[in-house]
């Protein structure tokens, strides 16, 4: 639950500060970096050490992050658009790397690995809730305080600046926020799919798009949708499914009608 | 008192300049009009003028150098509306209105006195009934409007706009241009940009022509629309008709 609260508000801050409603966290890295970081671990010191994959896709996934903000800096400006290309690219960037790493290591590795990416919670435990908490709430925290911003980000860059805001610096805070929310959990249960991009639009669904009643909402609403992605990939089969796979084939389909719905809303 | 005082105000993408030191005054409450072809500049003058650019020269809004200010101070003195607005995500009217506050908020969120002077402004304009509707779904004139409102919530000294009737037919052009003058008697000073030299000389005080980044000529609309600056400029043939002081002015086909 604390997984989906933070991807539910870290997606809706993102996307509304980006004014794209197809960004995610993953979008812009964080996700990549995070299973570069965990494969790492895996590859050096071995499934068993658990205690060194954490802080490894923490440290990576922030890596991630800064690199494409360094890669989206054009003529000493951050924009929009080019934050999202260069998470695309930093993703592609890390992406290729994970292969690699699965290409040279023992098949066993691997395994985990490919497990680790697929995410899941059953292998999560309680001293993993006790060591991502304090980030997570750190993050949610920040872009709770920041959502009246977010919102006034989201009229766009010039707009923005008109009404006096120091449009690059507090989109850099929102996404950080946004990023130690994301790492915090991603870094225990693996790259959970479409609960960042979905759960955003559920809300908005439900409550409408201003982020002052959007971004609390949308906490809730992920983590009642991992609850019952949870649950289904507890019962549904004799053994527990990695529940990334059925966030990702609930997801899919889902957001598939709300786009729909959405499309037909706003046009 | 002086309104807006402009000096030697210059600006430049690496070598080329786009404006080529330009001053002029406009007392306060009274509307300027920014006209000039294409690419002449307009724009830029008005980025420059609400420091989204940052241009060379000074610029005092009643005495104050605001180029020394915060982003946050200059939103208290300067309000922007811009040509284009692309709406991504269906806000409430009165929401979007009240974002306008933000110059005077900082972080905290606006609270029921500014959604209240959100509705002030909106009943003034004569938008109450659209408040709670998506602003995605109002049609050209109403959002030029509605971000007219958001501009005029900030109580800003200086209102900047970027060819506020473009796109709009001739009631919204007129009802836009009426509401303009009228907040002037507040003593608000308009500066606008636009494409008609006729409605700039019913609805302006002063008119500014402008033609590659430099002025060619300012002044009251009897002085700067005559028909050798109109050829100079647009190189185009006008006649010009005047009535009740106001100038017409029309292009001459052969």
């Amino acid at each position: 639950m604390l997984f989906g609260a933070c991807m539910g508000i870290s997606g809706a801050s993102l996307q509304t500060t980006l004014r794209n409603p197809l960004v995610s966290p993953y979008i812009l890295g964080i996700s990549s970096g995070a299973a570069f970081g965990a494969a790492l671990s895996i590859a050096f010191w071995g499934t068993g050490y658990f205690f060194f994959t954490q802080p490894s896709a923490v440290l990576w996934s922030l890596i991630a992050i800064f690199l494409t903000f360094s890669l989206s800096r054009f003529r000493g400006h951050y924009s929009s658009v080019s934050l999202v290309l260069a998470g695309i690219i930093v993703s592609a960037l890390f992406s290729g790397l994970l292969a690699l790493i699965q290409i040279l290591i023992e098949p066993e590795k691997t395994h985990t690995i490919v497990a680790w990416t697929v995410g899941r919670l059953h292998t999560v435990g309680w001293r993993d809730v006790a060591t991502s908490t304090p980030l997570a709430i750190l993050g949610i925290l920040g872009l709770l305080v920041f959502r009246w911003r977010i919102f006034l980000l989201s009229m766009g860059d010039e707009e923005a600046k008109s009404l006096g805001i120091d449009v690059e610096r507090e989109r850099v805070f929102v996404v950080f926020f946004a990023s130690i929310a994301t790492a915090s959990v991603v870094s225990v249960t693996g790259i959970i799919g479409w609960v960042c991009l979905i759960s955003p639009h559920i809300t908005r669904f439900i409550v409408g798009s201003n982020p002052k009643i959007l971004l609390p909402a949308s906490i809730s609403v992920g983590a009642s949708f991992m609850l019952v992605a949870d649950l289904i990939s507890r019962t549904i089969w004799t053994f527990e499914i990695p529940v990334g796979i059925i966030t990702t084939l609930v997801g899919a389909p889902l957001f598939l009608y709300l786009m729909r719905r959405a499309m037909h809303e706003w046009s | 008192m002086s309104g807006v005082k402009v000096k030697e105000l210059t600006f430049g993408y690496d070598e080329k300049l786009v404006l080529d030191h330009l001053s002029f005054e406009v007392s306060k409450g009274e509307i300027l009009a920014i006209l000039g072809p294409n690419g002449s500049g307009k724009t830029t003058l008005l980025k420059c003028l609400n420091m989204l650019l940052k241009p060379k020269g000074s610029f005092l809004i009643e005495s104050f150098d605001i180029s020394k200010l915060n982003k946050k101070e200059i939103a208290k003195f300067v309000g922007y509306v811009p040509q284009m607005h692309s709406p991504v995500f269906p806000y409430k009217v009165i929401d979007v209105v009240v974002s306008g506050r933000a110059p005077h908020l900082g972080f905290s969120m606006p609270t029921k006195q500014d959604y209240n002077n959100a509705h002030h402004v909106l009943d003034k304009l004569g938008l109450t009934h659209l408040a709670d509707r998506p602003y995605t779904q109002l049609s050209g004139g109403q959002l030029r409007l509605v971000l007219i409102a958001r501009a005029l919530v900030q109580q800003p000294k200086v209102l900047l706009l970027d060819e506020p009737t473009s796109h709009l037919d001739l009631k919204n052009r007129v009802l836009v241009l009426k509401i303009l003058r009228a907040i002037t008697s507040e003593g608000i000073t308009v500066i606008m940009s636009g494409h008609d030299p006729s409605l700039a000389s019913v609805f302006s005080d002063k008119i500014l022509l402008m033609c590659n980044g430099k002025i060619v000529s300012y002044g009251e609309a009897k002085d700067v629309l005559n028909r050798e600056n109109i050829a100079k400029v647009y190189g185009v043939n006008v006649e010009i008709f005047e009535r009740n002081g106001n100038r017409y002015v029309f292009p001459v086909v052969i």
